[in-house]
């Protein structure tokens, strides 16, 4: 007899079923004997219940599959699609860099960069001999580093010609690869270097424009990305190409051709009088739109001194905005347009036209004594109105304005005149220059500042308060760009001309005009005259100041000029730091002046003033 | 006189249907071996390929355990199986042999700082895959013999010290999640023996303590116990794996990429062929596929539910629920680890993952699991006994 028989009593042990879930076999139903063991329903009951227990598990399976592919599937896929590929950059081509006319300032020329994956190379000997033979490199030294590197991809080669890539492409070599990288090319080399500036070697803007606008002129690089098993190793599948956005052009307000004479004329009193530098802005008054900027020396775009960072620093700085200087006599345009249009209005301390300033050679002020540059023997600024005063440059007469003005009507002009803060001009680094405050200007302060001492300014600031003091007096922020670009030339973006606020009359302007114009016909400025066209201007002579104290022998020579002095088209700034020989303004700045005028009426072909 | 109930019992039957048994049975484990060969491969060619320079390495040796598995599942299936009976103290003594076996020098093969396996020349064995079978063969026939002696404590105590001893051996080697399985198996043989709930009480509690200090003990589990509750923490360290597989099931979605099509298999989901296949089955049949194969996977634990519901003897209904049991348990516990519901263990799917003797012993199981539905007959009985 079996065990089983004695223990549950016979052939139904297993007969009675506890569910439909199990077949069903109903021959007989047997009472059946409780023995020792455990009955034959309590175990198909027990067989049910762990069924059970797997069907709920099964149920709980089928929950959280659906929970991790369907509910979380959208976002584990999206943090994978980083792991299953490997991607090399496509260089977005650096856009643009254009003169007002659209000539290209800075461009690009179509370079490589080389790479290879280690992991993907077949064969390390061939693949490094071939690329050492190309590029140059140390065969053996490089099969060595495919062979042991870890480093998913090595970068072989940057900013390598079209035609190498064309010989790489013959190897066929698996593993290697090139994308375009872009190297940045100024066909004007040394030309408005200080404005444009340069890239870093991954082409980010550094400084100048390059930095100011790089946002529009870095574009947005792309990418190939290649399918890859977790070492690198490319996998069947497609690559997917993520094209680059190339950069929009920039189109600067410079002109090119006003540019080049202004660095002909600034090359030629650089070597005539060995300047520290000679700089020069060149502005249209009627928008204040640089038209040039240049400074010399200045530096080759296309070969930069990289390695010596301070030389570097020295000649990308584009002083005209970031340095500042005591301007001396030019700054008594600023004082005579505020006492025309004092006088105008009807202020009785402002001095009229016809006012004979007292001949005397020094004003004593707050217990100093002022001196004019000019000695006063032989009858020299002898009995001067206003015209004369400006002919001659005479200091006295203008700190009389300043004076018979008072600090709060003068400084309302200065603030006019935007001395003391920046331009706002679309520039890095612009310096805002130095005024004393009004609450702590005493009056031997106010007295110098009337001819141009006890200030500074950039010449940026200068040559801007020049500007809205002949064009009708209308003060703008001076811009360096007049729009950006796409490709096709549609406007990207466009940077207005903004009018900041009035500084004086058209009357008063128009006045100022003429009598500058007369400074130029027959005063210190003569030597910026042009026959035949009306120039107006001033020079300027200022001490450097080092340390706190006059520097003896150094000066600051400087020249304003603008012309046709009634309807200002063309306004020039030349300052020329520290000219060895001679240091008038008069004589090292204003004919500079009058070459960059001569070079602009041949340029543009202005055809002289006739005489009605 | 009960054999002749016995005799009745089969009369009142159609004839055809017991000598066939549940056919349905042998042929899905078959069809689900057959698809397990397929997936191993498309799991691992590409890194078979880089490996060892032959995309079919693994699908080769997954071949041949499908080959043998085979003939073992129609060898048990018409071998008796009442005859398994008399094997129940060879049966445990062999399994307890070859688990201390591990631990010989010489035989013992290590692998990822465990000694799971024995190597016999070319051929390693695993076995623990064999001693759960051996486990199932001692319990069923020591349950069987005097079913009575289960309601007392002390007659279940030698279950207890096999199961126990077993697990030991697994613990030691070390291999938690086979433990986890015999564990498993243990407390479900138990219940379904006829133990008293107040005793199986006794003994589940005690295993239920076990658990947490096993995973104090080693200081890998508890760190992975960390990366599975939050895999990102260490996306490189200890949640890696797990995130991997998240990777593929989540890349799989509704349907999947499709056969071969698998991105995790070019070598970012560690031991894709294996015991995180069911991942890149994900992967490639997506949510649907997983669905379809865990409803076959159910027909196969119904088939072997209702084998042990229809068995007439006690020997017969536990082997049967033992062996539905240790394949139900595997299969749902490699799910949850895929799916990252549990902390990760390296677990086979049964018939599917690569590895030749689970392969073949499941199969072989099967095989007897096949030969109870069939009434226990060998090749050559008659219908009438």
């Amino acid at each position: 007899m079996r065990p089983l028989d004695r223990v549950a009593g016979g052939a139904d042990f297993f007969m009675q079923k506890t569910s439909a879930f199990f077949e069903v076999n109903r021959i007989r139903k047997k009472s059946h004997t409780p023995a020792a063991g455990a009955s034959a329903t309590l175990l198909r009951k027990r067989l049910f219940a762990v069924s059970m227990a797997v069907v709920f598990l099964f149920l709980l399976i089928f929950g959280r599959f659906f929970v991790v592919q369907i509910v979380q599937g959208e976002k584990l896929r999206c943090r994978a699609i980083g792991q299953w590929t490997r991607e090399i950059p496509v260089v977005a081509a650096r856009g643009k860099i254009e003169d007002r006319n659209g000539t290209v300032l800075a461009d690009n020329s179509a370079s490589y960069s080389v790479f290879v994956r280690p992991n993907a190379v077949k064969d390390s000997n061939a693949t490094a001999s071939a690329l050492a033979s190309l590029f140059g490199l140390d065969g053996a030294a490089l099969a060595e580093k495919l062979e042991s590197t870890r480093v998913s991809e090595l970068t072989i080669a940057r900013h390598v010609d079209k035609s190498l890539t064309e010989e790489l492409e013959k190897y066929d070599l698996p593993g290697v690869y090139y994308a375009r990288d872009n190297t940045r090319v100024y066909p004007y080399g040394q030309a408005l270097s200080r404005v444009l500036g340069f890239t870093s070697t991954d082409n980010t803007g550094l400084t100048g424009i390059e930095k100011y606008y790089d946002k529009y002129l870095a574009g947005m690089d792309g990418e190939i990305a290649y399918p890859a098993d977790l070492v690198g190793v490319e996998v069947e599948g497609e690559a997917v190409y993520l094209p680059a956005t190339d950069g929009l052009t920039v189109r600067t307000t410079v002109d090119y051709g006003i540019q080049a004479v202004a660095e002909a004329a600034l090359e030629r009193v650089y070597e005539q009088y060995s300047p520290v530098s000679a700089q020069c802005v060149v502005l249209d008054p009627n928008n204040f739109d640089v038209l040039a900027m240049a400074e010399y020396p200045g530096y080759d775009l296309n070969d930069i001194p990289r390695d010596d960072p301070e030389l570097l620093n020295d000649l990308s700085r584009n002083d005209i905005v970031s340095d500042i200087y005591e301007p001396g006599s030019t700054f008594k345009i600023v004082t005579a347009a505020a006492n025309i249009e004092e006088h105008l209005r009807g202020n009785p301390s402002a001095f009229s036209l016809q006012y004979v300033f007292n001949s005397s050679r020094t004003r004593t002020v707050d217990g100093t004594t002022i001196k004019c540059w000019s000695n006063h023997a032989n009858g020299k600024h002898c009995s001067q109105t206003l015209a004369e005063a400006l002919n001659n440059s005479c200091n006295p007469c203008f700190t009389d304005i300043a004076l018979a003005l008072g600090t709060e009507t003068f400084y309302d002009y200065l603030e006019a005149f935007n001395f003391g803060k920046v331009t706002g001009i679309d520039f890095s680094g612009e310096a805002q220059g130095m005024l004393v405050p009004e609450s702590s200007v005493r009056a031997c302060d106010l007295a110098r500042i009337g001819f141009g001492q006890t200030v500074a300014v950039t010449a940026l600031q200068l040559a801007c308060a020049a500007a809205a003091a002949v064009n009708g007096g209308y003060y703008y922020q001076p811009r360096l760009v007049s729009g950006i670009y796409a490709e096709d030339g549609s406007i990207a973006e466009e940077i207005p001309t903004v009018l900041k606020n009035r500084t004086v009359s058209e009357e008063a302007s128009r006045i100022l005009a003429s009598l500058l114009e007369g400074v130029v016909e027959s005063g210190s400025g003569n030597k910026a005259y042009i026959e035949g066209y009306k120039i107006g201007g001033k020079t300027g002579t200022a001490q450097k100041f080092e340390n706190g104290a006059i520097a003896q022998g150094k000066y600051v020579s400087s020249f304003l000029g603008f012309f046709p002095s009634d309807a200002p088209q063309y306004l020039a700034l030349v300052i020329v730091d520290e000219p060895q020989g001679a240091y008038y303004g008069s004589v090292v700045a204003a004919p500079a002046a009058k070459e960059i005028f001569q070079g602009i009426i041949d340029l543009k072909g202005i055809a002289p003033y006739e005489n009605k | 006189m009960s054999n002749s109930s016995v005799a009745a019992v089969e009369a009142a039957r159609p004839a055809q249907k017991r000598e066939w048994g549940i056919v349905a049975l042998p042929v899905l484990v078959v069809l689900v071996a057959a698809f397990g060969v397929l997936m191993v491969y498309s799991a691992s060619y590409y890194a078979a390929e880089k490996q060892f320079g032959d995309a079919f390495y693994f699908m080769k040796k997954q071949l041949v355990g499908f080959i043998l598995g085979i003939v073992a599942l129609l060898a048990a299936g018409f071998f008796p199986y009442r005859n398994l009976k008399k094997l129940k103290w060879p049966a445990l003594i062999v399994s307890l042999v070859l688990l201390a076996a591990v631990f010989v020098p010489g035989l013992g093969v290590e692998n990822y700082g465990a000694t799971r396996w024995i190597g016999l020349g070319p051929i390693t064995i695993q076995p623990s895959e064999i001693a759960k079978f051996g486990f199932i063969i001692f319990a069923a026939a020591y349950a069987s013999e005097k079913p009575e002696r289960m309601k007392k404590f002390t007659g279940m105590l030698p279950v207890l010290a096999a199961g126990g001893g077993i697990c030991l051996l697994i613990i030691l080697e070390p291999n938690m999640s086979v433990t986890m399985v015999v564990g498993l198996l243990m407390v479900a043989m138990l219940f379904l023996s006829g133990v008293k709930i107040k005793h199986f009480l006794i003994i589940l509690l005690p295993i239920a303590l076990a658990v947490p200090v096993l995973i104090v003990m080693e200081p890998y589990r508890l760190q992975r116990l960390y990366a599975f509750l939050d895999p990102w923490s260490s996306p490189q360290g200890e949640g890696y794996q797990l995130i991997q597989s998240l990777y593929a099931l989540g890349n799989g979605s509704w349907l999947g990429t499709g056969l071969f099509n698998s991105m995790q298999k070019y070598r970012y989901l560690p031991f894709a062929e294996s015991d995180f296949i069911l991942a890149v089955i994900g992967e490639e049949f997506g949510y649907i596929g997983i669905i379809l194969l865990f409803l076959v996977f159910g027909a196969i634990i119904f088939c072997g539910i209702r084998t042990a519901a229809r068995c007439k003897d006690m020997f017969g209904f536990l082997t049967a629920s033992g062996i539905t049991a240790v394949y139900a348990i595997q299969v749902v516990i490699n799910a949850l680890v895929v799916s990252g519901s549990i902390p990760p263990t390296g677990l086979p799917l049964p018939l599917i993952s690569s590895g030749n003797t689970s392969l073949i012993i499941t199969m072989a199981a099967m095989g007897v699991l096949y030969n109870i539905s069939r009434g226990g007959k060998g090749l050559r009985e008659k219908k009438s006994e």
